[in-house]
């Protein structure tokens, strides 16, 4: 491993990791505010991606004013599903055993990407040409300009979620409410509201992560994994801990870069070359995390009393 | 028409353990393993659909003891079965061993790795539980690809016992998937009602409690995960001798929410639920595959999206029975029963 390999991988790992933690910020805000672990997240991203592609590919408008109109209709569209999806289905489950709300995602996941695939098709589809497809080079470091872009966006909306959550009356509502559902009810938060918001934000989050995949990658079906792999990053920061989703985010996109491109490049076990390895990385590191640290590393430890 | 008498009659205790205890369920039961048995006359070629259900009903009824009865989340159900297939696969065609010898192997490795997966469940619950198991499977995935073969799909050779060969689909139906299922369906029922199933449930409704209650928690826990594993991996040697291909593909994340799917439809908490779960789905699948080309041919302009209409229907049928039937299909049932019960009285 030398240092320009590691060097490399740090820096993209963080480019990639920024569009994790913002993706585990969608989930780690549901979690904290609802208790409810979105399973369905990935396929949220994959709305995003999805949405925004068609529609800057449908307007007809100069590129950058069609894509701009294309993620703002994205947006709204995000959060209009995410208070559907909380008033339609969550809402009538509210208070139903664990198991009930982790199928209803799952199965809500199924769905979205049921509609995905069948509108779009399974085949990666890309952005008309945004942003340039070169490469900037940070000091030696060669790295994608899209990369750069993502970085800067996700670390200006990181930014902008947790003034919100500092400063709007909304954000506060919804740190009481996260904080003691039951006393934050009783002074005045509705915790439907706060409840619908949270989907609303946690959608949005995860529209916008598909966005930046798919200005760098393409957005095809299996997006969808990449809101596991922000699972990993949640997991590992904590489940209900805000800045330590954003900080797993960072996190897990230099531990596959660095260390999964590393052994999925040069290691071989019992003559078995190890090719694919990074995309198990993170599944590594939850089992890992959950074996050591079930409560991730900014989590709320939870203690169990009769 | 009653079907249970307005009152506890019984007089000896073996009448109290009788699992089927009226007669009009003895008849039942006995009229429906008939009607099974026969299956053979009267199912004709749709005969596939009776083994595909009975695979994975024995793989259900294995999920359902685990979360249903013992509360353990597992999104993971189908890497267990992946462990039975390729147990099943090695043992026949690397080392030759009898088919015979494959099938108790795969049930048991299967039940070790089940075993070993599960003893993180002692400190992790729930949703943390969920993860990791679902982290296991796309480990297991992982590893299937990278030793196996993968995703070229390896070759199992038929089933066999003595001279027989079970390749014809009645005579797998018959002699090996048909007496199979009975037993695990009925091992299953006589599980929950004993020592094991009680503490099961204890360990579901309040681990903490059951422990303080004397209720080893690692032992059944444990426990749970491997027999769940052990019934999956039955289920896999059944399916990659039924299937006579089998690759990294067959056991993917889908299949495993395909069994959280079964024991739900299901019904969770009921023995009959695997089962029913089992038909239900696999029914419905074979239903949407000879459903979508009509819906394509009638309706030019759906062309793209008939294809995930798998997809959206199961996940909208999940989404509506857990909000207005949580229990399932076997409460459906109970239900009806109680209506002809009682009809033609509405109390």
């Amino acid at each position: 491993m030398t240092l320009a390999f590691v060097l490399d991988g740090l820096v993209v790992g963080l480019a990639v990791g920024s569009i994790y933690a913002l993706i585990a910020l969608g989930f780690a805000l549901l979690y904290k505010s609802t208790k409810i672990l979105n399973l369905a997240h990935g396929e949220l991203v994959l709305f995003g991606g999805y949405l925004a592609i068609a529609l800057t590919r449908a307007l007809d408008l100069p590129v950058l004013a069609a894509f701009g109109l294309g993620v703002a209709a994205t947006l709204a569209a995000a959060a209009a599903l995410g208070f559907v999806v909380e008033r339609g289905v969550m809402r009538p489950l509210f208070g139903q055993p664990l198991l009930s709300v982790i199928i209803v995602t799952l199965a809500l996941g199924y769905i979205i990407r049921g509609v995905m695939v069948g509108l779009w098709g399974g085949d990666t589809r890309q952005f008309p040409p945004v942003i340039p497809a070169d490469v900037v080079r940070l000091g030696s470091i060669p790295i994608p300009r899209v990369g750069v872009w993502s970085a800067g966006v996700a670390v200006a909306l990181l930014v902008v979620f947790s003034l919100f959550f500092r400063y709007s009356l909304w954000g506060i509502a919804m740190r009481a409410a996260a904080n003691e559902q039951l006393t934050a009810s009783t002074l005045g938060v509705s915790l439907k509201r706060v409840f619908a918001y949270a989907w609303a934000f946690a959608a949005i989050a995860g529209s916008v992560g598909g966005i930046l995949i798919g200005l760098w990658l393409g957005v095809n079906f299996a997006l969808a994994h990449v809101g596991l792999k922000a699972l990993a990053a949640v997991i590992l920061g904590g489940l209900d801990s805000i800045p330590g989703a954003i900080l797993g985010g960072f996190i897990i996109g230099v531990l596959e870069t660095v260390v999964g491109g590393y052994i999925d490049a040069n290691v071989v076990l019992f003559g078995i070359p190890l090719q694919g390895f990074k995309d198990i990385t993170p599944f590594l590191v939850i089992l890992l995390v959950l074996l050591v640290r079930p409560y991730g590393l900014f989590g709320t430890e939870h203690i169990e009393r009769l | 028409m009653s079907v249970r008498p307005a009152g506890d009659f019984k007089t000896h205790y073996a009448a109290d353990m009788a699992l089927l205890d009226t007669r009009l369920y003895r008849v039942g039961f006995l009229a429906l393993l008939v009607v099974l048995a026969a299956a053979p006359v009267w199912a004709g070629r749709y005969l596939f659909l009776l083994n595909t259900i009975g695979i994975f009903a024995i793989g259900a009824v294995g999920l359902a003891l685990l979360t249903g009865f013992a509360g353990q989340i597992s999104l993971g159900h189908a890497a267990f079965m992946a462990v039975g297939a390729y147990t099943s696969w090695y043992v026949t065609t690397r080392l030759q061993w009898p088919f015979v010898a494959a099938l108790p192997l795969a049930g048991l490795v299967a039940f070790v790795v089940g075993a070993v997966v599960g003893l993180p469940s002692l400190r992790i619950k729930g949703l943390y539980l969920a993860i990791a198991t679902m982290a296991f499977q796309f480990i297991t995935e992982y590893v299937i690809i990278h030793t196996a073969g993968g995703m070229a799909g390896n070759v199992v050779p038929p089933a066999r016992i003595g001279g027989r060969v079970f390749q014809q689909e009645a005579d797998f139906y018959l002699y090996l998937l048909l007496p199979l299922w009975l037993a695990s369906g009925v091992f299953a029922a006589n599980l929950v009602r004993g020592r094991i199933g009680l503490a099961l449930m204890a360990v579901r409704d309040r681990d903490y409690a059951a422990q303080v209650l004397g209720v080893p928690l690692l032992y059944y826990k444990t426990l749970a995960f491997a027999l769940a594993a052990c019934f999956a991996g039955i289920s896999g040697s059944l399916f990659a001798h039924y299937n006579r291909v089998i690759g990294a593909e067959h056991f993917g994340i889908g299949l495993s929410i395909d069994y959280i799917a079964i024991i739900v439809l299901g019904g969770l908490t009921s023995v009959w639920g695997p089962h029913l779960g089992a038909a239900f789905v696999t029914l419905l699948n074979q239903g949407l595959r000879f459903a979508t080309p009509l819906l394509v041919a009638a309706l030019p302009g759906l062309g793209k999206a008939a294809t995930p209409l798998r997809e959206i229907v199961f996940g909208t049928l999940l989404i509506a029975l857990l909000i207005w039937e949580p229990g399932g299909l076997a409460t459906l049932f109970r239900k009806l029963k109680r209506y002809l019960d009682l009809w033609p009285f509405p109390h």
